[in-house]
């Protein structure tokens, strides 16, 4: 079913993968693949929880893709297993050719809140993941200096996170999932505790950070506008239990520049998500 | 606006302690006219000019002689110390251990609830018969002291630690021991911090009562011989002391805390 290469960007016409195995898209490989992925909570009574039925997610090198759906709809458990921070209930979740078991290396997370420490500065928590993974500090500390300019925090390094704006400390919370040169990135709505305009600019940064580094990214929001804006692939799903029911495929031209968001297009393609999940949501 | 609201700070400042030092003077001039108009013996309540030379004269002794303050106050100093570095040490290991094992909580808590309800001082004469009359029992007196507020506290601080940041750390495959190490020690200071600052004050009171008890050095000692000489003024004079030391021992907990829990807004607010 694979319909990766496929460029209509028109209404009614969309790139659409329905909720099966996704194929690779195009030459990519395979980066990530999850198979039929469950997660109940509880023990199966009548009080247990399906927060995931049957979820088949694959994700190529260097791919951008977003989840978007409502709230409770598991996106935030999916990357969860994902990362391997809690077992599946059923299914398999395989990273370059493993079986995901507990957390991997090759993986950074991005929280929806920034989550520094404020007992170090800014430079020592983009540095953590190098001291818990005891790489070389020299070698990250130079890496770090650039992604903190590369992101505008350059003369912040040694502030602590208190003195930051929450802009800015998410913007250091990026870094330090990038400092360990991770192949993966996983964003847990890292934008969803911002302003309506602060987040406007993070999403346009992230594109540029994401254009400059090439990761793989799985993007969790429950924005449409930003999912559309910043993604290869869109995957919608539903609440309750939690299941994909479209995914699309988003051919725009990067960099993109945030003027597309008010075109046709774009529009279009928020409008049928937005349809989708069957909601007023803000976008 | 700023600058308007800093200066009334600064006036209130002042005005806190002119009332402090008028409350104070109040008190010594009261006190000196009640006992001279209402013809109280020296023995049961000295005239402020009496402690103030039973002071002087204490603390004009050489530190080598047994009568002065300095030669009794270092022994108390040296066991208050000890006592306090001990007890706190054990108190942060247990609690830490504690927390991170669930084994060792069921198989401790009981004896910790138990000993809680247990008035500690009460164990003094005990530590007499097993570490004798020397520095020994005043030390493990104030262990003893120091201990239990600093567990408490240390307990309830690596207990709380935030999900967020245990997935941040899980994500990064971290060990039991850098989750420790890199996050759940240094998140839990605010709460140790709050339990050293009780165990400084615990410390001072254990060594003071375990010389009471039986001991040859110590400010519990010297207040002990002039109780029995009805030296009242002494007595006055030795406690002073004691305030003195207590508030130098508190302030440098306090110097420590802004030092190494700088990031805690919520720390200074949690014990005040």
């Amino acid at each position: 079913m694979s319909v990766a290469g496929l460029r209509k960007p028109y209404p009614g016409n969309l790139a659409v993968v329905g909720a099966g195995p996704c194929a690779v898209s195009g030459q990519r490989s395979v980066l990530l693949s999850a198979t039929r992925v469950e997660k109940v909570y509880g023990k199966g009574g009548p009080d247990s929880v399906r927060a995931l039925d049957e979820v088949n997610v694959t994700l190529s090198d260097g791919e951008f893709v977003s989840v978007v759906g409502p709230s409770g709809c598991g996106k935030s458990t999916l990357m969860k297993l994902i990362a391997g921070l809690y077992p599946p209930s059923g299914g398999t979740i395989n990273y370059r050719g493993q079986d995901v078991k507990k957390p991997q290396r090759g993986m950074g997370i991005v929280f929806q809140t920034p989550v520094l420490l404020p007992w170090l500065t800014i430079l020592e928590n983009v540095l953590l993941p190098i001291r818990v993974l005891k790489s070389d500090k020299a070698a990250a500390t130079e890496r770090g200096m650039k992604l903190l300019e590369m992101v505008g925090l350059a003369g912040f390094q040694n502030k602590y996170p208190s003195a930051l704006s929450g802009g800015m400390q998410q913007r250091a919370a990026i870094v330090r999932s990038l400092i360990h040169d991770p192949s993966l990135l996983l964003m847990d709505e890292p934008f969803g505790a911002l302003d309506a305009l602060t987040r406007e600019r993070m999403t346009v940064e992230l594109q540029r950070i994401w254009l400059m580094n090439k990761k793989t990214v799985f993007f969790i929001t429950h924005s449409i506008l930003e999912s559309v804006f910043l993604s290869d692939r869109v995957i919608v799903m539903s609440a309750r239990p939690g299941r994909i029911i479209k995914e699309f495929e988003i051919p725009f031209a990067r960099p993109r520049d945030f003027r597309l968001t008010t075109e046709a297009e774009f529009g279009a393609y928020v409008a049928e998500i937005r349809q989708l999940l069957g909601t007023t949501n803000d976008g | 606006m700023a600058d308007r609201s800093t200066r009334s700070k600064f006036a209130s400042t002042v005005a806190t302690f002119a009332t402090g030092i008028a409350s104070l003077a109040t008190l010594i001039v009261g006190w000196q006219l009640a006992v001279g108009f209402l013809d109280i013996p020296q023995y049961v309540l000295p005239t402020p000019l009496g402690v103030w030379h039973a002071l002087v004269a204490g603390l004009s002794e050489s530190p080598t002689s047994p009568a002065g303050f300095w030669y009794q106050l270092e022994s108390t100093l040296k066991a208050t110390i000890f006592g306090f570095l001990i007890g706190s040490a054990l108190g942060i290991a247990i609690a830490a251990l504690m927390a991170e094992f669930r084994f060792v909580q069921k198989f401790i808590f009981p004896y910790v609830v138990g000993f809680q309800s247990l008035p500690k001082v009460a164990i003094a004469p005990l530590y007499v018969i097993w570490f004798g009359y020397q520095i020994e029992s005043k030390v493990a007196m104030s262990a003893t002291l120091t201990l239990f507020p600093v567990l408490l506290n240390s307990l309830e601080g690596f207990s709380a630690t935030e999900r967020d940041r245990l997935e941040l750390l899980a994500s990064l495959d971290a060990s039991r021991w850098q989750t420790f190490w890199f996050m759940k020690f240094p998140a839990a200071l605010p709460f140790v911090f709050a339990g050293l600052n009780l165990g400084i004050v615990y410390s001072l009171l254990g060594t003071i009562v375990a010389e009471f008890i039986g001991a040859q050095r110590g400010m519990g000692v010297i207040i002990t011989q002039l109780q029995m000489v009805a030296d009242t003024a002494g007595v006055f004079a030795a406690l002073i002391v004691l305030a003195a030391t207590g508030y130098v021992l508190i302030s440098i907990m306090r110097f420590l805390q802004a030092h190494f829990v700088f990031w805690s807004g919520a720390t200074s607010e949690a014990d005040r």
